[in-house]
């Protein structure tokens, strides 16, 4: 008799417990949808990701038809799925398309553009944050200490997490608890984001953003190669304007990228490249080990200086603009976050190296761009490489800003302005090429004519890049998933917009800073 | 020799007479020496004039720069340290020189005489029978104890800078030496050997061979000058090329295109897209 008294009187207790959580999370839910939080899963994108698969299908059936019409092949399976380059092809998580049996050779189309393995996007995260701004590191650590090792290793992490959490924005639970890719880019994802108010704003914020970004990337890497050249040959007659137009004709073939796969190869040699200066200056710093100064490495900061380091440290972990379209090219996407770890800790591992190895060995000589310190032959052969880095990893931002301008104004199927720029076969248009070598030419004008680039950069920089990389992601993440966060990724959202702001807010204070001193003094690049 | 001295307003009015007209300035003495504020847009750059017979022999317009080093007692009164001190060659200096077929120098002074700088310049013919002229002597006269330059100099006194196996600004005969990029020579000072480094820019020269007044001979550009001007002339080649290049390529590929175009069965459009509207 006790036992059944009590056990009624726990299953009172517990209904009573259940209800009251209930009711609370009913509350919260309610309050948060108030604020503009997601109150359910966006079973519109599910929907639509579901008829796309059944409409997948469906072509794929009418292929076969069409293939045995025509060749009266006894092919089984699906040819090479025909979708317009530019279509997204949605996919369960984890699975690619289905195995392709035959071969579609009779039809020639090649509009699908070919899947790119784990190591390739790995080559292209690697071509994005191991940039050129290695090379400023072993100053930051002279004007910052141990505060700038620290800070190498946590920006790492955080934008490995916020990596992450952006590539998460882009799926969603159905029925059955699979996660299902419904949106696409970075512009969907603000989009949805957007989504009751204002439907389309997000979208056009993180347009302009990213198109700013990636055509700031290029016109700096079009900058450095000529400074590099012309600094590597005082003596020719050749300026630095010059310089940047013979590169300029060297990167032309860039507008002869179809996919994200040539992309890669340059990512690859970019990579090479980066690993032989890496190891070029290291191990010159080792083989004078002798004269290591490990007591200089500080404690204390510069607080002039440092702020500019901090910049130069966060902001070249950017690489939250590719993923992405990335992750949508990749062949198993399971392999995404395996990736990620593995470049970030790559990156890490590395800079952390190369700086402090380098600051060890020349101390309180060590110059804003660690090339100066070294004796001149080797300062030559590394010039060479970095000339070849620069002008490889020009590219995948280029690849990346055609893709975007393309999705934005010259697709046919959205209702923009211009026509698209393939025709039915797939191929690049004659006027598209016109324009993608117009972009060309006008990262070359920008580079020529704009001066004090970098300075430039370093404010755009500031408030692009930070927001792409710490203050979307985290905020968009909140705002799609926070029904399924823990509180726990929820505090490192929030920590991690507070510090992207504030690493944002410093940045553009410092770069306005050195602009108009710049401009006051007439100080010459 | 005299030296006649004339106030702004009248330097202004003179040069203005003499971009315009030529004008023959009247004799008052065997040699005259005049310097002209000129309408210039460099501050420091003034031109310095010697006339002989009434008409000018030695034209030099350029804009100097002095680096002086100098002693001082340091603080614990024995050792002593080197400080520079930074001066420019005024506008409305004093000047006297002397021409000749084959030699030529000229003499600028300021500060009562605190300050001097003299220039020699001869003109010799090379193996080959060309002539040429060059600056084969900087002399550089400084009085440590003028205040407005040296602090606190230890054992104020003048001391002479002289270079030494000097050939420089070399130029064919009957033309004028133009340099617009710096040039810097060093004088040995004769206060315990310290150097003394001289900085011209905006460089028009010609101590022979004036033919009318005032007017500068055909002008003879240095090889910095003429290195900037294959440097800007560059990049409008190398520009050009680039475009033909462009050109040719998007003609070739639109012909390809034109060429290897291939009808293809029309597939039915894609549903997927039905979301966007």
């Amino acid at each position: 008799m006790a036992h059944l008294i009590r056990s009624k009187f726990q299953n009172k207790l517990s209904n009573a417990a259940t209800s009251m959580s209930n009711k609370s999370t009913a509350k919260v839910s309610g309050m948060m949808a108030r604020m503009g939080f997601q109150a359910a899963t966006d079973e519109e994108g599910l929907g639509f990701a579901a008829c796309d698969d059944l409409d997948y299908d469906h072509r794929q059936g009418l292929q076969m038809d069409i293939m045995k019409s025509d060749e009266m092949e006894g092919g089984v399976g699906a040819g090479e799925d025909g979708m317009a380059a530019g279509d997204s092809h949605y996919q369960r998580d984890g699975t690619g398309p289905p195995p392709s049996g035959s071969k579609a050779s009779g039809l020639g189309e090649e509009e699908k553009s070919p899947k790119i393995t784990a190591w390739e996007a790995g080559w292209n995260v690697t071509n994005a944050i191991q940039g050129m701004f290695v090379l400023g590191l072993p100053y930051a650590i002279l004007h910052g200490g141990y505060l700038g090792l620290f800070l190498i290793i946590f920006a790492a992490v955080v934008c490995c997490y916020t990596g992450k959490i952006l590539i998460a924005c882009l799926y969603e639970e159905d029925e059955d608890g699979q996660l299902v890719r419904v949106r696409d880019t970075y512009v969907d994802i603000a989009n949805a984001c957007c989504q009751p108010r204002f439907p389309s704003l997000g979208g056009h914020i993180v347009n302009v953003a990213q198109i700013i970004e990636l055509v700031m990337t290029c016109i700096l890497y079009v900058v450095v190669s000529g400074n590099l050249m012309y600094n590597s040959f005082p003596t020719l007659p050749i300026s630095q304007k010059s310089w940047a137009i013979v590169a300029t004709a060297a990167l032309l073939p860039c507008a002869f990228l179809k996919n994200l796969k040539s992309v890669s190869k340059f990512s690859l040699l970019c990579t090479i490249a980066h690993f032989v200066i890496n190891i070029l200056v290291i191990a010159y710093c080792l083989s004078r080990a002798r004269y290591w100064a490990w007591d200089k490495v500080k404690f204390y900061i510069d607080v002039k200086k440092f702020p500019i380091s901090i910049g130069i440290i966060v902001f070249s972990y950017t690489s939250q603009i590719f993923l992405p379209s990335l992750e949508g090219n990749m062949q198993k996407p399971s392999d995404f976050h395996c990736m990620m770890n593995w470049t970030h800790i790559a990156a890490c591992v590395l800079k952390g190296l190369f700086a402090l190895v380098a600051y060890l060995t020349w101390a309180d000589a060590t110059k804003e761009v660690i090339t100066d310190n070294l004796p001149s032959t080797i300062r030559a052969v590394v010039n060479l490489f970095l000339v070849s880095k620069a002008l490889l990893s020009y590219p995948l931002p280029f690849f990346a800003a055609v893709e975007v301008l393309e999705k934005s104004f010259f697709n046919e199927q959205e209702r923009t302005w211009f026509p698209s720029c393939y025709g039915g076969d797939g191929r690049l248009k004659a006027w598209g090429l016109t324009l993608r070598c117009s972009l060309v030419v006008f990262t070359l004008l920008m580079a020529i004519y704009v001066p004090h680039f970098a300075l430039l950069m370093g404010l755009t920089g500031s408030l692009t890049g930070a927001g792409l990389c710490f203050l979307l992601p985290s905020l968009f993440h909140l705002k799609l998933l926070w029904r399924k966060l823990l509180w726990h990724h929820v505090f490192f959202d929030v920590a991690i917009f507070v510090i992207g702001g504030i690493c944002a807010i410093s940045g553009f204070i410092h770069s306005m800073e050195g602009l108009i001193e710049a401009y006051k003094y007439g100080i010459e690049d | 020799m005299e030296r006649l001295r004339f106030s702004t307003l009248d330097s202004a009015g003179l040069l203005l007479r003499l971009f315009g007209i030529l004008a023959r300035l009247t004799v008052t003495a065997e040699q005259e020496g005049e310097n002209l504020s000129g309408l210039s847009t460099n501050p420091d750059k003034d031109i310095f004039v010697v006339r002989e017979n009434g008409t000018t022999c030695l034209m030099v317009e350029f804009a100097v720069r002095f680096t002086v080093p100098f002693d001082v007692l340091a603080i614990n009164g024995i050792d002593l340290i080197t400080e520079n001190a930074y001066l420019a060659l005024p506008r409305g200096a004093d000047i006297e020189g002397k021409c000749g077929s084959q030699d030529a120098d000229i003499h600028i002074s300021w500060k009562d005489k605190a300050y001097t700088l003299r220039i020699n310049f001869v003109k010799e013919t090379r193996d080959k029978g060309d002539e040429v002229w060059k600056m084969s002597k900087l002399q550089f006269v400084y009085d440590t104890s003028e205040k407005t330059h040296f602090i606190n100099p230890y054992n104020p006194g003048k001391h002479t800078a002289s270079s030494h196996g000097l050939s420089a600004l070399v130029t064919p005969a009957g033309r004028s030496y133009v340099c617009e990029a710096k040039q810097t020579l060093t004088l040995i000072s004769s206060d315990h050997q310290k150097g003394v480094t001289v900085a011209m820019s905006d460089i028009q020269i010609q101590p022979f061979d004036i033919n009318s007044d005032f007017m500068f001979s055909e002008a003879y550009k240095c090889i910095t000058d003429q290195r900037e001007q294959l440097e800007e002339t560059l990049p409008l080649i190398l520009g050009f090329i680039l475009g033909l290049i462009i050109v040719i390529t998007l003609s070739v590929y639109h012909f390809h295109l034109k060429l290897t175009a291939v009808t293809q069965p029309q597939l039915p459009r894609d549903r997927s897209m039905y979301k966007n509207m």
